[in-house]
């Protein structure tokens, strides 16, 4: 049978077609709803929050940090309860990273803070002796991208049914509504609202004139993106 | 000797040295994981030694025999060779077990790692309650020093100093600029455990003017406090500040907390509920237990004595 | 006509050669640059602070793996399918005009695919999923690149006269098909360019953002389902086909068994994609998902090994040509360092061993046995196989492979060892917990203790990259300078001159 294979191209491929393409039906497809419910306490990132989001991934730190906390004592003890699928369920793309070259920061928001993060970026170095990591200096310059954020808010609300400007439950019983804007000047001035309560918590005074121009520096969205993973 | 076998035994006394240098004996004696990654790296050295020793001496000593196949492809033959008897077992074997790991062995959520991961936890925090309930005195510091090392060092440094004023400088009870700014601002940090503000300046009445507190006076009263409760300002302090963190400056129950030492009572306040004051934010350590919460408030008020 | 020889015509290998060569060593020199930016961080703002933002660690490391993977091994892919495809069908590319034009559009496209690439990622235009970096408008040149090949090869399959598929075909046709339905599932994403805001606006924002129709775990799954086999069937299928040419080519032998053969290619192609749950071992994947991952794995060693077992036994009792050939040390070398990465893996795919090795140096150790000592080996081989040939001229100097082949065995040796001990020791000092239960150290003390083997594994790579850079100048001299040869010189060994 299989000297006849090789003599008829055709068949060769779709017999190679269909071994290979087994595995993936039998393995990815029957979870695929169940894991993309959000748990409760999950909320979708607000404007500003995607916008660092973005910067996150424009500067690849997936490269270098894991989202990802595995149930081991020691992951748990040092960054927090392990991951559960429905927190992931508003990540797209997931950032769970393979190298953790840096540690997790899944839930970084609940252990560092706003001027820590700031004096990091700037320079891991001084904060931290022998760090490894790159200094993000642009980031205190560049602008962040809020209209790509807000055309992004407006995709998965529209595609995915991300329940914006909807209450989604928290874990105290309470209700919490993440707002999307309905233009692209209310999203820019949603943003900069949120990005003037954490560039109080700042002591760059660029950075404090930067948000009184109304521009929104990248390290204010990574800062508030950071913030939000708990 | 075969030069073959001697650079599988370098190879191989090579690879295992590097992981016995890789291992932690000091703290992983003890972990299962790391005996069985150990292991796997063990056995992926032998194995590989150990196989390519065999197909090199083939190559070596052998000549290559069989039935030649009729087709030729650019020039290359192809022997109607049977499979290799080894090779062929194994294949059938892993998949026998494959089936059998799967079917019998740990069929379908058989396992949960969530369920491993509770008895492990478990056990380890039985431990801990059994070997550390009790521990005090100088093993509380310690003890404390060690979970400072591993949680607070990347915010407060090695030595505690706050790294150029970024965190707080644990090694004096407070500096000038945060007394200054709790008189300046109040406030309202949970440092009792529980919400007690401290008014801000148009509550602050010195009852030896009558008057609210100046700025000169607060300058005075700043440093007396930064200065360990001593020199110029003391008399700031008795009239203004004494009624709430008494006379010491050692606070009160329930009205104020001491501000001329540390005490593990705050520091375990600050690390329940987090501080945002005038060099920064400190956020809060809820995964730290209470043991760790006291052991290392010991041992930061150690710090400071 | 059916007794003269056959004149294959080369113009479309002879340019993926090219770019196999250059794209190599773009690839290698970041990926040296990055091994001394995790050494010494100072090297990341290396071109001032201004430029910081394109030279540092984490903007260049998907540069580096794009372009050792989609420029490097898919050029030498491609490069090898062009030569190797013609020999073993029977059938010159010259035949068909048809056949010519697709190949040199082919070329064509990649080409501007490869720079497309490398200005989005310096630029950070990515959407983070590793060896798919790439936004929506880049996929789509992959898509059509990837079509122009698949024409390419049923068309020359089409018009052959070896009626009999060889084993190379087989493996040529299986890299085709495996990308080709990984890269379109895993790349489904809908650009967000066609939102419309409740105001009416349209067209705001980036043009070529998108964002991706899986969220979450099931991203994650998609993902490494994808990101597993994109190494079955980049690194390990096409490798194959070319080794299963070039060795018994080279050396003259027939190939050792036709079973062994088969049931490895059938059993890795069915085994191969089961196997990608490895990848997600102790995360939000369910249980069983993670356990098929950690079977498969194992199971997945014999079929890895049936193909290097095949190759090595067809050395059988040829040791003096494995002792003299350079060249034929290089192919040895691959599938023993196959062999090793394909037990290695296994190995980390186990739950209690990937405990330790999953997100460590580890795994970057393993990465690198595979692609340096295989990957890297075999296309080096295969390039020099075809340079004699292509160019009609004899390899410049053995010496200089021979010098060559042991630069880079030591820097790859330099390599994994380091990172052997790096990746054991970080997953165990994670673990730890000291005398009171207490984590026995932070993040940052687990960072610093790996300083001297970042330092030792920059080297190794930098020895990979130096024995690279004078494999492309021995080809450059075979192709300008190289003493000319006949075709009767041509038949299995390649002539080299001292
Ligand atoms: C070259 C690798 C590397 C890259 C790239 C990198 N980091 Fe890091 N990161 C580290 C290392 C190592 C540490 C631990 C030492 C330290 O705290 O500086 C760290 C620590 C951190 C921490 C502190 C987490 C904690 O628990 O202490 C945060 C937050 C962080 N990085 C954010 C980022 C962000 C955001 C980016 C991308 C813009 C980034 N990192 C890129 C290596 C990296
Ligand atoms: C009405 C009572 C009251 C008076 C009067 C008062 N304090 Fe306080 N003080 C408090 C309370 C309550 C807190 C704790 C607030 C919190 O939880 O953050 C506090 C906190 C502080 C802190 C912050 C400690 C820290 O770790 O940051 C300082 C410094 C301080 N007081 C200094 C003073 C000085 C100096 C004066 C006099 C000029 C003064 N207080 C007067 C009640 C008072
Ligand atoms: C993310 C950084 C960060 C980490 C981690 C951190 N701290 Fe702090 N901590 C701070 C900052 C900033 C302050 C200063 C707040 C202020 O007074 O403005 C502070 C203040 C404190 C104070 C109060 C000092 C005072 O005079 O009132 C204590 C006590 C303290 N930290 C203990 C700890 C302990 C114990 C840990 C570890 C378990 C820890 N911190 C981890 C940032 C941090
Ligand atoms: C039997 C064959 C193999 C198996 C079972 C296997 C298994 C594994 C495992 C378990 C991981 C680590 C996953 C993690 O914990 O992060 C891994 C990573 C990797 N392997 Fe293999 N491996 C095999 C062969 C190869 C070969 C031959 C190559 C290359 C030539 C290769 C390239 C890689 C790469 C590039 C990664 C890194 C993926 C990432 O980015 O995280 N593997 N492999
Ligand atoms: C000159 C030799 C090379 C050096 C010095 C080198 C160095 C590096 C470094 C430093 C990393 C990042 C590891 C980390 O994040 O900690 C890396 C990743 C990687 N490299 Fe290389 N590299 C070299 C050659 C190659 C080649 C030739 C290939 C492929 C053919 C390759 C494929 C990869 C892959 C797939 C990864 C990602 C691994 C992962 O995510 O787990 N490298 N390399
Ligand atoms: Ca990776
Ligand atoms: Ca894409
Ligand atoms: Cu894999």
């Amino acid at each position: 049978m299989f000297h006849w294979l090789e003599k008829h191209p055709f068949f060769f491929a779709v017999g190679v077609f269909l071994a290979i393409a087994f595995a993936g039906l039998v393995e990815i497809l029957p979870n695929f709803a169940q894991a993309s419910r959000p748990v409760i306490g999950t909320a979708p990132y607000s404007t500003l929050e995607l916008a660092g989001r973005q910067v996150y991934i424009k500067n690849s730190c997936n490269a270098c940090h894991s989202q990802l906390i595995r149930p081991f004592k020691s992951e748990t003890d040092r960054y927090g309860h392990y991951s559960l699928s429905g927190e992931y369920a508003y990540d797209r793309p997931f950032l769970w990273g393979s190298k953790r070259t840096g540690p997790d920061l899944m839930r970084v928001g609940n252990y560092r803070t706003t001027d820590w993060h700031e004096n990091h970026m700037k320079d891991p170095t001084g904060v931290v002796p022998g760090s490894i990591m790159p200094a993000y200096n642009w980031m205190f310059t560049n602008n962040a991208d809020i209209n790509t954020a807000y055309a992004e808010q407006l995709t998965v609300a529209q595609f995915f049914s991300v329940p914006y400007n909807k209450p989604v439950p928290m874990k105290d019983g309470s209700t919490k509504i993440v707002k999307m804007g309905a233009s692209v000047a209310e999203a820019n001035a949603d943003a900069l609202a949120e990005a003037k309560v954490i560039a109080a918590d700042m002591k760059d005074q660029n950075i404090k004139d930067a948000i009184a121009r109304g521009e929104i520096p990248e390290i204010v969205a990574i800062i508030a993106y950071l913030n939000s993973l708990k | 000797m075969n030069k073959i076998y001697l650079w599988g035994i370098i190879i191989t006394a090579a690879m295992l040295g590097f992981t016995y240098m890789s291992f932690d004996f000091k703290h992983g004696l003890s972990d299962i994981v790391n005996q069985l990654a150990v292991a796997g790296a063990i056995a992926l050295v032998l194995i590989t030694v150990f196989v390519v020793i065999k197909y090199v001496r083939q190559m070596q000593v052998d000549t290559a025999t069989g039935e030649l196949a009729d087709e030729n492809w650019d020039g290359i033959g192809e022997y109607k060779n049977e499979l290799p008897m080894g090779w062929s077992i194994m294949f059938l074997g892993t998949m026998v077990w494959g089936m059998w790991y799967f079917t019998i062995g740990y069929p379908v959520n058989a396992y949960s790692q969530i369920g491993e991961y509770n008895e492990d936890s478990k056990i380890l925090n039985d431990k801990f309650e059994a070997e550390h309930k009790s521990i005090s005195g100088e093993r509380l510091v310690e003890m404390g020093e060690s979970v400072f090392l591993a949680e607070c060092k990347v915010c407060h440094g090695i030595s505690a100093d706050g790294i150029n004023g970024m965190a707080a400088n644990l090694n004096v009870r407070i500096e000038a600029k945060s007394v200054k700014y709790a008189i300046e601002n109040g406030a309202n940090n949970h440092l009792l455990g529980t919400e007690m503000p401290m008014p801000d300046r148009n509550g602050l009445f010195n009852n030896n003017t009558g008057a609210l507190i100046t700025d000169a006076e607060i300058d005075a009263v700043a440093s007396y406090v930064a200065n360990g409760m001593t020199g110029a300002g003391a008399d700031v302090f008795a009239g203004t500040c004494a009624a709430c963190h008494g006379e010491d400056g050692k606070g009160m129950e329930f009205v104020a907390p001491s501000i001329a030492t540390f005490t593990p009572e705050l520091v375990v306040n600050v690390l329940n509920h987090g501080k945002k004051a005038a060099i920064g934010e400190m956020p809060k350590f809820d995964r730290l237990n209470a043991k760790q919460k006291e052991a290392v408030g010991a041992y930061i008020t150690s710090l400071s004595k | 006509m059916e007794n003269r020889p056959l004149e294959y015509d080369y113009t479309v290998a002879k340019m993926f050669m090219l770019t196999t060569i250059l794209t190599g060593i773009v690839g290698m020199l970041i990926g040296v640059i990055l091994a001394f930016e995790l050494a010494f961080p100072g090297i990341n703002t290396i071109l001032g602070d201004g430029l910081a933002e394109y030279t540092n660690f984490s903007r260049l490391r998907p540069l580096h793996t794009d372009a050792v993977i989609f420029g490097f091994t898919l050029s030498g892919v491609f490069a090898t399918w062009y030569y190797v495809g013609q020999r073993v069908l029977k059938v010159s590319m010259a035949e068909s005009g048809f056949l010519m034009f697709i190949g040199k559009l082919h070329f064509t496209l990649y080409v501007v695919g490869v720079i497309a690439v490398i200005v989005s990622l310096l630029a950070g235009v990515t959407t983070s999923k590793e060896y798919a970096e790439f936004e929506w408008p880049i996929d789509i040149a992959i898509v059509v690149v990837w079509v122009l090949w698949g024409m390419s090869i049923f068309g020359l399959i089409g018009i052959r006269r070896e009626k009999s598929l060889y084993i190379s075909v087989w493996y040529y046709i299986a890299t085709f098909l495996g990308i080709a339905m990984l890269y379109l599932f895993n790349n489904m994403e809908i650009p967000t360019m066609l939102a419309a805001s409740p105001a009416g606006e349209t067209g705001f924002g980036a043009w070529y953002h998108s964002v991706s129709m899986y969220s979450g775990t099931n991203d994650a799954l998609v993902q490494w389902w994808y990101g597993h086999n994109a190494v079955a069937f980049g690194f390990t299928v096409p490798i194959v086909a070319m080794i299963y040419y070039f060795l018994p080519k080279e050396s003259g032998q027939a190939i050792y068994s036709y079973k062994l053969s088969l049931l490895s290619f059938w059993g890795l192609m069915f085994v191969y994609l089961w196997a990608g749950g490895h990848h997600l071992l102790f995360s939000t994947v369910p249980d069983w998902v993670q356990t098929m991952g950690s079977i498969f794995s194992v199971v997945l060693i014999l079929p890895s090994w049936g193909s290097a077992i095949n190759m090595l036994l067809t050395m059988k009792g040829e040791w003096q040509q494995v002792a003299a050939s350079p060249l034929i040390k290089f192919m040895v070398l691959a599938s023993t360092f196959y062999m090793f990465s394909t037990l290695e893996g296994p190995i980390q795919a186990i739950k209690s061993v990937n405990a330790i090795a999953h997100f460590t140096d580890w795994i970057v150790g393993h990465v690198h046995d595979g692609v340096l000592g295989w990957v890297g080996f075999m296309i080096m081989a295969a390039l020099f196989h075809m340079a004699p040939r292509v160019f009609k001229r004899e390899l410049y100097s053995k010496s200089l492979m021979a010098t060559q082949f042991w630069i880079q065995t030591l820097g790859v040796v330099l390599y994994f060892t380091s990172m052997w001990i790096a990746g054991i020791t970080q997953g165990m000092m994670w673990r730890a917990h000291d005398e009171f239960g207490n984590l026995a150290y932070s993040f940052i003390d687990t960072v610093t203790v790996l300083h001297p083997y970042y330092t030792i594994r920059g080297v190794g790579g930098l020895l990979y990259l130096v024995g690279f850079l004078m494999f492309a100048y021995n080809i450059y001299k075979t192709m300008t300078s190289g003493r000319r040869v006949e075709e009767n010189e041509l038949q299995s060994a390649s002539p080299m001159g001292a």
